[in-house]
């Protein structure tokens, strides 16, 4: 078993880890502390090919493999975590579902923009009433005429409203249940088409999750992503994929938070010598370690089967559920180590085990993903 | 027009530990370009992109600077292709058999029209092999190197000189220094990464160089620092001021100190 990497993934680690100090780790406490969505990292992350790493050139990506994909995700969460989300969201959740299910006039269209990182995108499933139960969605799709009619509330949207294309989930047979959803493409500009507040957020503020509001928006028929009654099925797909994105963001913060209570532990003196060789530090940093190290191996098979074309359903679930209650352990007992400083805004782990909690909620909660490997495993 | 870049595959210090015998621990000393060299690369491609020219990188070492993903950072920030001379002789070598060896490989590319190199390298920072690098080839070296713009045979070039800038006008083939914060390096793209691998590679071996043979040998025979007296670690009671001075003038005199 080799656990190498390459040297095209060391040297992107190298060169993501080189722009997130640079560009990232100087304003990602102001995004948080102003809730501020960082709109001018966009181009740059662009420039860099970081829009779109799993997709072929030829549709406008880098061409990188999955793995290279996750660590990237790992060390721009490691300096900022809602950059992470908001890299992952629209990689994962809505650039992916246009190169898997798009038609090809939907993908000259969308693809080569969307992978470049010249439009942004974003995911739309979650509603008010329905979150883990994504099926119970109320938002319609009728068609009439050329033109399908969208009508319903998204909420959780990450991306909204700087996202210019919208992966919608709606009901196309509301009769039929889940069979009955369909995924459509949704331009910003659509009449109809609005976006709501700003959430308040524990964490990840410098990511943008307003609600989106549909009335009366009326989109091509030619919109609909896959077939009709097809939407579930390509949720649930592009949420097998997304879950490896946020489990690389969960990886990044335990990671970041890792390394500042290493620092920390070497430069705060009590008693006369660091907190770094007291026993009950050196058992904390020894916890934190083989957990950020087991969370990274479960991560990065998850994303090898992804590149060995492999079903990684099962093992993107392991990772996340793994890979995202590790990141809320490990920024926990990194404000153990911090003591009081940790708890103020001084030092960055706060701001992690803030970050942290989301992980296990969003793209489909620990407890979903104890569901999938549960269903796995008993087979 | 044709640029090298000489660059160095190198381990940071700042990675390495000391063992409490003296010796240098590089085991977990990730080697990589020498901290200063993306400046230079920066620098010189620019002008390549100005000026349309090829770029071109230029290593030499012991064993680790020929292995493909020395040559793939090298080549991911921006070169067209690079030569590497691989030797363990250069390992130990001081700066003038490096430079020696560089020479000879920019001799082998042929119709060099510029050189441009780090401010130092970050493990042994000596500064030299510009200069001694510049003294094989026969060209002017400058140092402390902020721009260049121009074309092959009229370059125009600014340096940084104590207290503001020398625009110098170079007619011919030069060596140059670039200053430590010359150019903001370019955090390498992905395509750009991904693509490395498929750009030219030559290795050159050492024994096939003209390196002419050196007059005078340098090693490094020893490393000492200076000793460091026990400490005493004796406290002084300062709860009263007179007191504590009189027992403090005591101590030092006793010590030999006053």
């Amino acid at each position: 078993m080799d656990f190498d990497l390459t040297d095209e993934q060391e040297l992107i680690r190298e060169a993501v880890r080189e722009f997130a100090e640079s560009e990232l780790a100087p304003i990602a406490a102001e995004l948080d502390r102003d809730h501020r969505f960082p709109e001018e990292i966009l181009p740059k992350l662009a420039d860099l090919n970081l829009m779109g790493m799993p997709y072929p050139e030829k549709v406008g990506g880098a061409g990188a493999d999955y793995v290279s994909y996750v660590i990237a995700i790992e060390e721009i969460s490691k300096a900022c975590a809602s950059t992470g989300i908001i890299v992952s969201a629209h990689t994962s959740l809505a650039t992916w579902p246009v190169y898997r299910f798009g038609t090809e006039p939907q993908k000259e269209r969308y693809l080569s923009d969307m992978a470049s990182g010249r439009r942004l995108g974003a995911f739309a499933l979650t509603e008010p009433a329905a979150g883990t139960d994504a099926g119970a969605g109320t938002t319609t799709a009728v068609l009439s005429g050329d033109e399908y009619v969208l009508n319903g509330t998204k909420m959780f949207i990450t991306n909204a409203p700087f996202a210019e294309v919208y992966i919608v989930f709606a009901k196309t047979d509301p009769a039929q249940g889940t069979r009955g959803m369909s995924a459509f493409i949704v331009e910003k500009d659509t009449p109809g088409f609005s976006v709501g507040e700003a959430e308040h957020k524990l964490g990840i503020r410098g990511s943008s999750t307003p609600p989106i509001y549909f009335a009366d928006c009326r989109v091509p028929k030619d919109a609909l992503l896959g077939g009709e009654g097809s939407g579930f099925k390509i949720a649930m797909q592009t949420l097998d994929g997304g879950r490896i994105g946020v489990s690389a963001q969960a990886l990044g913060i335990a990671a970041a938070a890792l390394d500042a209570s290493v620092a920390y532990a070497k430069e705060r003196v009590q008693f006369g010598k660091p907190i770094a060789t007291l026993q009950a530090i050196q058992w904390m940093i020894a916890d934190m370690a083989t957990a950020v190290d087991a969370a990274r191996l479960l991560v990065y098979r998850a994303a090898s089967c992804v590149d060995a074309g492999r079903p990684y359903s099962t093992e993107g679930a392991m990772a996340k559920l793994f890979a995202s209650e590790t990141a809320t352990r490990v920024a926990d007992r990194a404000i153990q180590i911090h003591g009081g400083y940790g708890y103020t805004e001084s030092y960055p782990v706060e701001r992690n085990y803030r970050d942290a909690k989301i992980t296990e909620l969003y793209e489909g909660t620990s407890e979903v993903q104890r569901m999938v490997i549960s269903r796995s495993a008993l087979r | 027009m044709r640029i090298v870049v000489a660059y160095k595959w190198t381990c940071d210090p700042e990675e390495a530990t000391v063992r409490a015998d003296g010796t240098v621990d590089w085991s977990r000393a990730k080697p990589g370009i020498s901290t200063y060299d993306p400046v230079a690369i920066e620098l010189a491609r620019r002008l390549a992109e100005d000026a349309g020219a090829e770029l071109i990188g230029v290593t030499a070492g012991a064993k680790g600077v020929g292995a493909p993903i020395a040559a793939k950072a090298a080549l991911g920030r921006g070169l067209d292709r690079v030569v590497v001379v691989e030797d363990d002789s250069l390992g130990e070598a001081g700066r003038s058999e490096l430079a020696a060896a560089l020479a000879e490989a920019i001799r082998h590319i042929g119709d060099v029209d510029l050189v441009v190199t780090g401010d130092s390298s970050v493990d042994v920072a000596a500064k030299m092999v510009p200069t001694v690098l510049a003294g094989e080839l026969g060209w002017p070296a400058v140092a402390e190197v902020t721009a260049v713009t121009g074309q092959a045979g009229k370059l125009r070039v600014e340096r940084a000189i104590p207290g503001g800038t020398q625009v110098l006008e170079i007619s011919g083939p030069a060596v140059l220094a670039a200053s430590a914060d010359a150019a903001l390096p370019r955090v390498p793209g992905m395509k750009e990464l991904l693509a490395a691998a498929k750009k030219p590679v030559e290795h050159l071996d050492l024994a096939d160089l003209t390196v002419p043979a050196r007059s005078a040998v340098m090693t490094v025979t020893g490393r000492s620092r200076p000793d460091r007296k026990a400490r005493k670690g004796q406290l002084l009671d300062t709860s009263d001021a007179a007191a504590a001075a009189a027992e403090l003038v005591t101590a030092l005199r006793g010590a030999g100190a006053l």
